[in-house]
């Protein structure tokens, strides 16, 4: 960010947007705070000229806000209500909070400008946006007080219906426990620390359990080191079994809890949380239908704990899990063809993939009302039993000219022929009694 | 993309006319001639598709993509006109496939081309395209259920992709014209209608498709808006694969798809199996997917996509996957792919991979040339997800280790025994609905919490804050209390860990009490026994309202535990005589063999102590993110002391040293299996004989001796 040697808040904005782009990327949330006298600057960028031309930009000259990040926008000014009422300083600091999506502030000082008036206005921005979040980390009777950091963001669920943001509770339930592998890098709105703290009577924090410079501290730390606490063992056993705890925030909203090492030594208990909804991960099903593996017939882990009920699959297929027939591009039609027509020559030996393949074209071609590929790929068969050599096995002709006949009919379109869920079968020759016991 | 939007109903309307049944006049070669084969024989004629499948296999090529990527919610209807119209199938999610749509195109066929042309008509289709809108789907039914009185939110939108050929521009506008008035007269009567909804908004997509060759009657316009309802654009495409391309385009605007190529895919040849080469596969996708490329604006665009599509596509580099370490990464969003030519060799290599269950992280290319690994391709029961992985710096970085806060300091937490705790405590998908005494719907979830709740009741977190959960012994009744019922046999193996607990006391067996804190040799021998059954106590108590069968073992424990240890070792006696009359000859034998097996377990434990004691010194350092103690019950001091230097008083400088000496040297050397299993420093010789006469001897003696 160059520096400038007059007010220019757009140029300023622009800077903040590229800085954080850089290093933080368009996920994560960042506060902005905005200190400034009120003063907008003047002529070409000032806050007033960037505001008028706001409607004729481009792409190339597009206006910093709102923050191609998700971000709050707090708004400092060293100035009280009445002298920044008295232009129209704070309907342009206004318009840039709307711009930014209303996310965000503007913070005054309360009577005459003094060190006391602006340290207690910046109290009030360290209240509203930097207290942390304290919460219960819960599993059944094991309990404990923890700070969770970054503060999780309220969520507002891209829903038309009712777009209510979702608050996360300061209860946080774990439901279960669930391996490594069977939750498989799920995707997560954002990732928390859960760090154990320690409160006294009042429900005051005493300290992380940190070591700091401060001696009184430092003793009340090192007391608080050496209590046992549950999330050290939760963390402990997450990392040596390789699980996460499936935790519930909200009504139909979870998380999950796990080990995240930083490096060799360090480590850490770690809270993502997923979507809000009854089904965040398709793999897993519904969250409700999750329970203890006790209530099962039998164990779904097995005895050696070598299976696992998890991922759970979908009723239907996808298309490239399904061998789906394809015939837009040319190749996609020969390839279907070829493959017959490599069976055909290996009659009788491979007579059940011919027909499955020979089957697989007749349908797909009766589906896209292709009825000349039918007539086609009957005459090709019916040349192949002209070309067959003298050491052919008597049966490749029969089934040649039986699938030729057959799908001949089929190409007629009549409804006697052309049934979708009608298969050609293999034709009973004298032979093909002993073709049959080889596949 | 909101739920009820347009993409939320998609109908087909395909004319089905006579003049549908014309060729595209775009020839297929079908017959290629292998090489060594050719001699003399002339390929077959090359064959060509009509209109009508030009138009069918686009159509079902964008429910394919739309079907992969949105398996759910995203519904489509499809209708053929000539006629009359044929609506092939339904709203209901069970009609949303492939395979029910084939066959039902099937069982319509091709068009006649001998039909009366004056007959038939696209309108016929058009109209019921309408009508079948104005119908409610389930997720529509779904949410207006919920929300009860402002059922009224609830949108309904759609989408009609009309396929046929028209004869000119003004004939497009009557079509328009049509469908306007239909929307009209339907929005009236669904107003009056519980189960039809009112149109709020209407796509309408008009593609006029023509052979190969030919003049288009009909010229392109782009999205009109014809009233506040309905919006109309035409395409005028010629057939063949022209349709399907912008039947692909389309797919990727109307669902808000984007594309990716992976390149570097490194495939065996299939003519020659020992050589690889590299190859792509483009896959679409929810361009959500894309969005950190999008915002940065670092996008690397590989060229536009091959197929000639509207968009560009997005290139990602292969990397092959070295191991099958099983990770957590940091993704924040997964999108279902589908892959734009799905039965092509390498896209088919790619996704048998990926349904194989091995995980491919896809590299970034960057302008600076650095390497970041931004996407991971994985399957999930079936179904390939492509999942974006943060790439951007962390603000996460450099926390403090969970061994510096609270709790950090302590070094014997139950690591192994809360890990078995989590084995015994995961999760598992109960898909069929399940119903309470009282006939309400259990929910699984919370039977899991109420399980969590039982489980942890009594549930001490480190190993010096226990006595009974660092004894095997222990196990049997521990494993079981916890159960929200007991069966007959659960309370018999409760009991019988009882009397194990009972004869080991009165052998005087070491507790593994701990000595953690506490100066010298810890509390004596009869003063560990009462903390421990004080805690079993605690343990059973906890869980006496479960059910009658929990009663009746804390029933047997306060029996079989008393104070003083003289009315108790009579009152034990008498009870286990007791026990016996009416316990089968079997029971007998099942509690010999208990016995002998439990007397070998403690040998064995003897003989590891030894290593444990060593291994101990090396625990306390251990740091708590890694505690792993290697056994379950290292942090113990085993009470080994000879009930003769168990002086009363304060203990003497001589008793502490030869304490010391002692113990160092019973380290050296596997004590007598007679000292170990004396009681009172006294071992009983010849025990063998006795327990070959029988139970009654051995306790008798026993008794008598005492």
């Amino acid at each position: 960010m160059d520096d400038y040697d007059k007010t220019c808040l757009e140029s300023a904005l622009v800077g903040v947007c590229n800085i954080v782009q850089q290093e933080w990327g368009g996920a994560i949330p960042c506060q902005v705070v905005l200190v400034t006298d009120g003063c907008l600057g003047i002529g070409r960028g000032s806050l007033r000229h960037s505001l008028a031309t706001h409607s004729q930009r481009g792409e190339s000259n597009r206006f910093p806000l709102p923050f191609p990040f998700p971000s709050k926008l707090y708004i400092m000014c060293m100035a009280n209500l009445e002298e920044l009422q008295s232009t129209d300083s704070l309907d342009c600091l206004e318009r840039l909070i709307d711009l930014n999506n209303g996310e965000g502030q503007i913070f005054t000082i309360d009577g005459p400008l003094c060190l006391k008036n602006v340290q207690s206005m910046f109290g009030k921005l360290i209240d509203l946006a930097y207290t942390p979040f304290h919460a219960v980390l819960k599993c059944g009777h094991l309990t404990a007080d923890v700070q969770v950091f970054p503060r999780p963001e309220p969520f507002v669920v891209d829903e038309e219906i009712d777009p209510i943001p979702k608050v996360i509770n300061t209860d946080l339930e774990i439901v279960g426990f669930i391996d490594i592998a069977d939750i498989s890098s799920p995707p997560v709105l954002s990732r928390h620390l859960v760090l154990p703290i320690a409160l006294n009577k009042e429900g005051d924090e005493v300290g992380t359990g940190i070591t700091d410079d401060n001696e009184d501290e430092n003793s009340a730390n090192q007391i608080a080191g050496k209590i046992p606490n549950f999330c050290v063992l939760l963390h402990g056993s997450l990392k040596v079994e390789g699980m996460v705890a499936i935790v519930q925030l909200g009504p139909e909203w979870h998380g999950m809890l796990y080990s995240q090492a930083d490096s060799k030594k360090k480590s850490n208990l770690m809270m993502s949380l997923f979507e809000p909804g009854p089904e965040p991960l398709p793999w897993l099903g519904k969250m409700a239908q999750l329970g203890p593996i006790s209530d099962a017939k039998e164990n779904p882990y097995g005895e050696d704990d070598n299976k696992s009920p998890f991922p759970l699959q979908p009723k239907n297929k996808r298309s490239y899990a399904q061998n789906v027939t394809v015939w837009i591009k040319p190749s996609g039609l020969q390839t279907d063809v070829q493959k017959i027509l490599r069976n055909a020559r290996k009659l009788p030996e491979k007579t059940q993939t011919f027909y499955k393949e020979l089957n697989r074209l007749r349908k797909a071609a009766l589906a896209f009302g292709f009825l000349d590929l039918l007539k086609g790929v009957a005459d090709m068969l019916e040349r192949e039993c002209t070309l067959l050599p003298d050491t052919a096995h008597p049966d490749a002709a029969f089934q040649l000219t039986h699938a030729a006949q057959q799908l001949k009919l089929a190409s007629t379109g009549t409804s006697e022929y052309a049934g979708y869920e009608h298969n050609i079968t293999p034709l009973h020759t004298d032979f093909s009694g002993s073709s049959t016991e080889r596949m | 993309m909101k739920i009820f939007s347009e993409s939320h109903k998609t109908v087909f309307v395909v004319d089905h006319c006579p003049y549908m049944a014309e060729s595209c006049r775009q020839h297929v070669e079908f017959d290629m001639l292998v090489k060594n084969r050719t001699q003399g024989i002339i390929p077959l004629a090359p064959i060509s598709k009509s209109l009508w499948t030009c138009s069918v296999e686009s159509s079902m090529e964008y429910c394919r993509i739309m079907y992969d990527i949105f398996p759910f919610k995203k519904l489509v209807n499809f209708i053929v006109s000539d006629s009359g119209a044929h609506v092939l199938n339904s709203w209901t999610q069970e009609d949303q496939n492939l395979q029910e749509l084939m066959a039902a195109l099937a069982a319509v066929g091709p068009p006649n081309p001998r039909a009366d042309p004056e007959c038939c008509s696209i309108l016929h289709g058009l109209v019921a395209a309408v009508e079948t809108l104005c119908k409610i789907t389930e997720y529509q039914h779904e949410a207006r259920t919920l929300l009860m009185e402002n059922a009224e939110r609830v949108g309904n939108r759609g989408r009609i992709i009309c396929i046929t050929n028209a004869k000119s521009d003004s004939h497009v506008r009557m079509l328009e014209d049509c469908v306007q008035e239909t929307i009209h007269e339907h929005n009236k009567l669904a107003a009056n209608s519980d189960h039809l909804m009112q149109i709020q908004k209407c796509e309408l997509v008009l593609i006029h498709t023509y052979a190969v060759g030919e003049d288009s009657l009909v010229s392109d316009r782009p999205k009109k808006e014809l009233s506040p309802v309905l919006t109309s654009e035409v395409h005028s495409v010629r057939a063949g694969r022209h349709l399907a391309t912008k039947l692909n385009i389309l797919v990727q605007q109307h669902f808000d798809l984007a594309s990716t190529t992976i390149t570097n895919i490194p495939m065996k040849e299939e003519q020659h199996a020992n050589t690889s080469a590299n190859y792509d596969v483009e896959l679409l996708h929810h361009k959500d997917a894309h969005v950190d490329f999008l915002k940065s604006g670092d996008t690397h665009i590989g060229g536009s996509s091959r197929e000639g599509s509207f968009k560009e596509t997005i290139t990602l580099k292969w990397c092959t996957p070295r191991t099958n370490n099983i990770e957590l990464h940091y993704c924040t969003g997964a999108y279902r792919i589908s892959p734009v030519d799905v039965n092509s060799r390498p896209s088919s290599c790619l996704t048998n991979f990926l349904l194989n269950g091995r995980s491919v992280l896809l590299e970034q290319p960057r302008k600076s040339g650095s390497k970041v690994i931004s996407h991971m391709l994985s399957s999930h029961g079936g179904e390939i997800f492509l999942h974006v992985l943060s790439s951007s710096r962390s603000i996460l970085e450099d926390p403090p280790s969970i061994s510096e806060g609270c709790g950090g300091r302590v070094t014997d937490y139950r690591i192994t025994d809360f890990g078995e705790f989590m084995r015994e405590n995961r999760l598992t998908p109960f898909l069929d609905p399940r119903y309470k005494i009282d006939g309400s719907l259990e929910i699984p979830l919370e039977r899991a919490k109420d399980q969590l709740e039982k489980h942890t009741r009594y549930w001490p977190m480190i190993i010096s804050q226990t006595t009974i959960f660092n004894m095997q012994a222990v196990v049997p009744l521990a494993s079981v209390i916890v159960k929200e019922s007991l069966t007959e046999e659960d309370v018999l193996n409760c009991q019988k860990t009882i009397y194990n607990l009972v004869d080991m006391e009165r052998k005087n067996d070491p507790l593994p009490i701990s000595t953690v804190g506490t100066r010298g040799k810890g509390p004596k021998r009869d003063e560990q026994y009462r903390i421990m059954w004080n805690e079993l106590e605690t343990l059973v108590r906890a869980h006496i309202n479960n059910s009658e069968k929990h009663q009746r073992v804390l029933e047997c424990l306060m029996a079989c535990r008393s104070k003083p240890p003289e009315e108790e070792e009579r009152k034990k006696r008498g009870r286990k005589r007791e026990d016996k009359e009416d316990k089968s000859e079997k029971a007998v034998k099942d509690y010999e063999q208990e016995k002998s097996w439990q007397d070998s377990e403690r040998l064995k434990g003897i003989l590891e102590r030894g290593k444990e004691e060593l291994a101990e010194a090396e625990i306390i350092k251990d740091s708590p993110d890694s505690p792993e103690p290697p056994n379950k019950k290292p942090l113990v001091e085993m009470d080994e002391t000879p009930p003769i230097e168990k002086s009363k008083g304060p203990v003497s400088l001589l008793s502490l040293w030869s304490n010391r000496i002692n113990t160092a040297n019973s380290r050296k050397h596997q004590e007598f299996a007679g000292r170990l299993n004396s009681v009172n420093n006294r071992a009983e010789l010849y025990q063998h004989l006795k327990e070959e006469n029988g139970m009654e001897t051995t306790e008798n003696g026993k008794a008598s001796r005492q």
